[in-house]
Parts: C-alpha cells; sequence; structure tokens
C-alpha cells in the first residue's frame, strides 16, 4: 500500500500568466462574481487565516474527505482534517480498507461525505469554477455528492474565461499534476474530467476561500 | 494504487511498522490497527532489523515520528492518543465489550437517555468485526463487511454520546452499594447503577504440538484480516465449518494462490449460512475438504506444511504459508465470573429462567421476584449476545439482545429507584 514520499521534482512551467497571483482588486472582483452565481466567496489575508477558515467551516465530528491537493497540504487544511481527531477523517478510513473486499463500501463513502475539502484549477474573472481529474472520482461529491463543498483556491487561478481556463490546465496545472502522479503512484495523469461550474442552486453548499498567493497547481 | 482519487495515501505520514514476519507481537500490532480502522505501513525485516536494532523489533513509529521499540499494543494506544479516562463518576450503565451486542445495547441505551460507557480490550466489532462481508445482516442487500458495521455502530453509538473506552481490558467488577464497581487494566474505577457483560467469546486454542510457537509467525486464530495482503500468491489453510471460517476462504480467496478449508464434520452445512455454503463452491482456489483435521505443523521458524488427518485414517501434509484456525469460541468470562456471575458448564453465563430451573439451581437466584430475562445471578447484571448460554450465534441475534438488555435494564433502574 505504501506509496512514494520522497519530494516530487516538479517540471519548471517558468513564470507565466498562469503562475501569477491576481491583484487583491481582481480577486475582490471575482468573489462577487462568485457569490452571484451562488458560491460563496471567501477571500482570506494569507493561507493561515485560509487555515483557520476551513476549520471554522468544519462541524466537529463530521464526515470529512479532503481530496489529494497541493494547496491544502501546503497550508497544513490536509493535517487538521487528518490528524486533529476533530473529525471523521474519511481518507484514513479508505487507506486501510481491503482493496478486494471493500470496493463497494470505498465508493459509496467517498462519495458522499458530509464534506468534501479540496481546490480548483482555474476560476473566471465572471465566477466559473473549474475543476479538473484524472479519474474524475473528486467531481461528483463536489457536483452533488457531499453535503458541503469548501475549496481553497490560491490567487494564481484566476483566468478571464473558459477557454483560458482550459488552457490553464492543459499548459500549466497538467504538466506539474502529471509529475507528480508520476512520482506518487507510477501512473500518468490526465485532463481525463473537466467539471465546469457557472450557476449553483443551492446557494452556500460550495464555499471557495481565496487566497492571494501562490498555492496549489 | 487504484484508479481513484480515494485509493491514494493521505497527505499526512501513517504509523509505521517494522518487525520480523513470524513475530507474535507484530502481528497482534499490525490485528490491533486493522480492526480499529487505524492505516499503517507495515515493514518486514526478517528479524535482521533493517538499519536499526533487531533487538527492538518490532519498532512502531508514531505519525509525529515518535518511536516506540518493542512496541506493545497498549504503547502504541497510548501513543496514538486512544486511552482517555472516564469522563463520568456514575453512570446508569457500563458494558464490557464493543461487539454487535454491546454496541447494539451503547446505541439503545444512550438514545432512550441512560448515561453509558462500553469497556473493550481490543478493538470494535467483536468477532463479527473480522468478517469480510456479512450478506444477510438485514438493510444490506449487497452486504456489509464487519468492519465498516463496527465503524458505522461506534460512529452512531458516540453521536447519542456513549463513551467508548477502547484498548483496555476489564480486571473486576464487584456488587457494592446497590450498584457496581468495574476496574480496568489501566487502574482506571468506574462505577454504574447496571452492568451488561457482552464480551463475547474467543477462538478456541488448536491442540497441536508446536503451534503455541507458531502464533503470529504462520499461525492465526480468527479470521486475520490485517493478514490479507501478505498472503498474496500463497498457500492459505482455513480451519472451520462455521461462518467465520467462510468468510476468512472468501476473502483470502482474493489474495492467496489456493486456499483450503478444512471441517471437521462431513459437510459444511451444520453450522455454515447456506450463501457463504454457495459462494465457496462458485469460487475456483478455495478447496473444501470435510471429514478432516489437523494433527501437526511443521515449520522452520515460519510455518510452511500442515499435516491433515482424515477420518479414514490418512495422512497428508499440505503445504501452507498460512493457517487460520477458526473452530468456535470459549466465553470470555474469566472476570466476570469472579463477581459471583453463575455460569455453565461450559463457561457461559446463566441468565433468566436458566437460572432457576434445574436440580442445581437451588440458591443461585437470591432476590424473592424472578430474574429479568438476560438478567444473571447477579441483580442488576446482564448478560447479552455470544457470551450468554443459549445464545444464537448470529450477528443479528446479538444486536438484538443488546437491544432487549437496554429495556431490562430500564426495568432495573425503575424497580431500584421504587427501592
Amino acid at each position: 500500500m505504501a506509496e512514494q514520499t520522497t519530494p516530487v521534482a516538479l517540471p519548471d512551467v517558468g513564470d507565466s500568466e498562469f503562475s501569477r497571483v491576481a491583484s487583491r482588486e481582481r480577486i475582490a472582483a471575482v468573489a462577487t462574481a462568485l457569490e452571484r452565481n451562488g458560491i460563496r466567496a471567501i477571500v482570506a489575508a494569507d493561507s493561515a487565516e485560509a487555515r483557520d477558515t476551513v476549520h471554522s467551516l468544519l462541524a466537529d465530528g463530521a464526515a470529512v474527505y479532503n481530496n489529494t491537493s497541493r494547496t491544502l497540504e501546503t497550508i497544513g487544511v490536509s493535517e487538521d482534517i487528518e490528524r486533529s481527531g476533530r473529525y471523521q477523517a474519511l481518507r484514513l478510513r479508505l487507506y486501510q480498507m481491503d482493496r478486494e473486499m471493500q470496493r463497494d463500501e470505498m465508493r459509496t463513502i467517498a462519495a458522499s461525505p458530509d464534506y468534501v475539502v479540496g481546490s480548483a484549477h482555474a476560476v473566471t474573472d465572471d465566477g466559473s469554477l473549474m475543476i479538473a481529474s484524472a479519474s474524475g472520482s473528486q467531481l461528483g461529491p463536489i457536483v452533488s455528492g457531499a453535503a458541503h463543498v469548501i475549496l481553497v483556491i490560491g490567487g494564481q487561478k484566476i483566468v478571464a474565461d473558459i477557454p483560458m481556463g482550459f488552457r490553464r490546465i492543459r499548459e500549466y496545472c497538467f504538466p506539474l499534476e502529471d509529475a507528480r502522479a508520476r512520482h506518487a503512484y507510477g501512473v500518468p495523469s490526465g485532463v481525463n474530467n473537466v467539471l465546469i461550474i457557472n450557476r449553483v442552486l443551492a446557494p452556500g453548499r460550495i464555499a471557495a476561500i481565496f487566497v492571494p498567493e501562490r498555492l496549489g497547481f | 494504487m487504484g484508479l481513484f482519487d480515494y485509493d491514494a495515501r493521505p497527505a499526512t505520514p501513517q504509523v509505521q511498522l517494522v518487525g520480523d514476519r513470524s513475530s507474535a507481537a507484530a502481528y497482534a500490532l499490525r490485528d490491533f490497527l486493522t480492526r480499529n480502522g487505524l492505516p499503517y505501513d507495515w515493514q518486514e525485516v526478517d528479524g535482521t532489523g533493517g538499519t536499526g536494532d533487531p533487538a527492538d523489533l518490532p519498532l512502531c513509529i508514531l505519525p509525529d515520528g515518535r518511536r516506540i521499540a518493542r512496541a506493545t499494543v497498549e504503547q502504541v494506544a497510548a501513543g496514538l492518543g486512544m486511552i482517555s479516562p472516564p469522563q463520568l463518576d456514575v453512570y446508569d450503565l457500563v458494558i464490557v465489550g464493543a461487539g454487535p451486542a454491546g454496541l447494539g445495547a451503547a446505541v439503545y441505551a444512550t438514545s432512550e437517555g441512560l448515561t453509558t460507557a462500553v469497556i473493550e480490550g481490543v478493538a470494535p466489532g467483536g468477532q463479527a468485526g473480522t468478517t469480510s462481508l456479512i450478506e444477510n445482516y438485514l438493510g444490506f442487500p449487497t452486504g456489509i463487511s464487519g468492519g465498516e458495521l463496527a465503524t458505522r455502530a461506534v460512529s452512531q453509538a458516540r453521536r447519542f454520546g456513549a463513551e467508548i473506552l477502547l484498548a483496555r481490558q476489564l480486571s473486576a467488577i464487584a456488587a457494592e452499594s446497590g450498584g457496581f464497581r468495574t476496574e480496568l487494566s489501566d487502574g482506571s474505577t468506574m462505577w454504574s447503577r447496571a452492568v451488561l457483560v457482552a464480551s463475547g467469546v474467543q477462538w478456541r486454542r488448536l491442540d497441536v504440538e508446536g503451534i503455541d510457537d507458531l502464533l503470529g509467525g504462520g499461525v492465526y486464530y480468527g479470521a486475520g484480516p490485517s493478514e490479507a495482503l501478505g498472503c498474496r500468491n500463497s498457500q492459505v489453510v482455513i480451519i472451520g465449518g462455521g461462518n467465520s471460517a467462510g468468510q476468512a476462504a472468501v476473502r483470502f480467496s482474493r489474495y492467496a494462490a489456493r486456499v483450503t478449508l478444512l471441517v471437521r464434520g462431513e459437510r459444511l452445512g451444520a453450522s455454515m449460512s447456506q450463501y457463504l455454503i454457495d459462494t465457496i463452491a462458485g469460487i475456483e482456489n478455495v478447496e473444501v475438504r470435510t471429514s478432516t483435521h489437523v494433527v501437526g505443523v511443521e515449520a522452520d521458524g515460519h510455518l510452511h506444511h500442515v499435516v491433515v488427518a482424515s477420518t479414514d485414517g490418512t495422512r497428508e501434509s499440505l503445504a501452507a504459508d498460512r493457517l487460520f484456525v477458526c473452530i468456535g469460541g470459549t466465553p470470555r468470562t474469566d472476570r466476570t465470573s469472579a463477581a459471583g456471575v453463575a455460569v455453565d458448564s461450559t463457561g457461559y453465563i446463566l441468565t433468566g429462567s436458566d437460572l432457576t430451573a434445574g436440580a442445581d439451581a437451588v440458591g443461585r437466584w437470591p432476590l424473592s421476584r424472578d430474574p429479568l430475562p438476560l438478567e444473571t445471578s447477579v441483580p442488576g447484571l446482564f448478560a447479552a449476545g455470544d457470551v450468554r448460554h443459549g445464545s444464537i450465534k448470529r450477528c443479528a441475534a446479538a444486536i438484538g439482545e443488546g437491544a432487549m438488555a437496554v429495556a431490562l435494564v430500564h426495568h432495573h433502574l425503575a424497580e431500584d429507584v421504587r427501592g
């Protein structure tokens, strides 16, 4: 079950429009656009405040699934979920399950947590969220499976529109995620599934926490 | 690594266990962590100690980096923060054992307002917690694993307010001042108005020369859920004709090259559910041998063969990397019997009308009223599940008895108040 845990050497994707943190004014404008689309938007002062905000949004004892996310790992949210003892950390529960005998249980547990906590790969100026996934298993809970969704998003992920979001995913996120996947799992990643959330019909179900820092891919 | 995000390892470091593959102490740790749903990474070093000192094995490295040499279950449980003291001075009900009967009682008791604590020495779920897939439990049409059922039950009991004290053994129970004093292996003492003993059974030992020396080194009592990965491409032998043995055969068939199920009786149907018999019949790498029992083991530090004898007198040596012994149980009553609880000739706890029936019943029951159905010979002390004389050895039956016991505890407490 053990996977490679040594640091991964990521490709140099250089300094580009996809790696530069947006201005606070642009982040504030995107937050307003997200709110218009039914997505609760919170702008944190920094990653420490974002971490505290996630903590304040999660209910004690809840079943929480943390997506594999460089952003969550970097700011300590993964550690809070897996190690604080405040929540039912579903990723720990899943990790020790019998892959041969408990596949169905794993699938159903991961599909409908109380909270899923993750990130996004791009956010457009008019308030759409874009999330790519090789397997797609992260996307179902975000769309409807989880009761609540919390996304922590670095300030470099804002793009002008959907086409630019696709470019960011293909040209910037994919090479980094592919290197991480090959290192961690020994398999390539892929832009196989892309979720675009334009509007949420249950206002507030999804919370997006912006951090004016370069976080994650 | 599987296909999906939920197959990925957690972001944070996990418990690391380093040990010899033939170490009983290392197996006890793997079993404890697996049955408590705690992920860990196992590093097998075959006695060399790897880069460390072999005398330190088994070595446990906790997620925060602390190292425990010659680790024991109690030390690891404490290191993982699993040990917390009882929260109340007096409880309405203390339950001994967190198997199906104990957890069933905990859910019903707390949901009906009784302050309740559950004591569990190893892991929630009892024997049922180690089964791979229970397919005939009501409400789960495609089945549920014993581990998942236990995890859900613990979560449900805690949500209602039950306190579940893990990794502690019962040391003693005594009736005192109209209630009960319960002492635990960690030195703590609890007081309660009623007690429910749901301590279940432990696997009956196999009387074969040399087998005790191989415990954890290829010989295991029970279904051994922690050992599934280690059985890949190996020869597995399971002894037993009950559902636990059948469940183990199904699980290990997914990993092992071959599974041989040895049954002393002439057929499986005597104590195994038909659905399991049908399932096993459809698995190519499982062979069922009836009218057969184990008479010897061959090992070179680790098991490599078992010698089996058939009722027709023939003997045969079977290649066996792992032997799982699932041959029924003996009741866990060694601590409760000291409280004066009457048991039958095989150690199972007598309750209700069984206390007052028969020629030797005189003096067993101390009160003028009849004992309540699950009440033991000590008024206010109840028994439920597999530990009880006459119980049906099925998960749903044990849960039902746990729920029934709570109604009787209410009756006892009301009587207590009336004086």
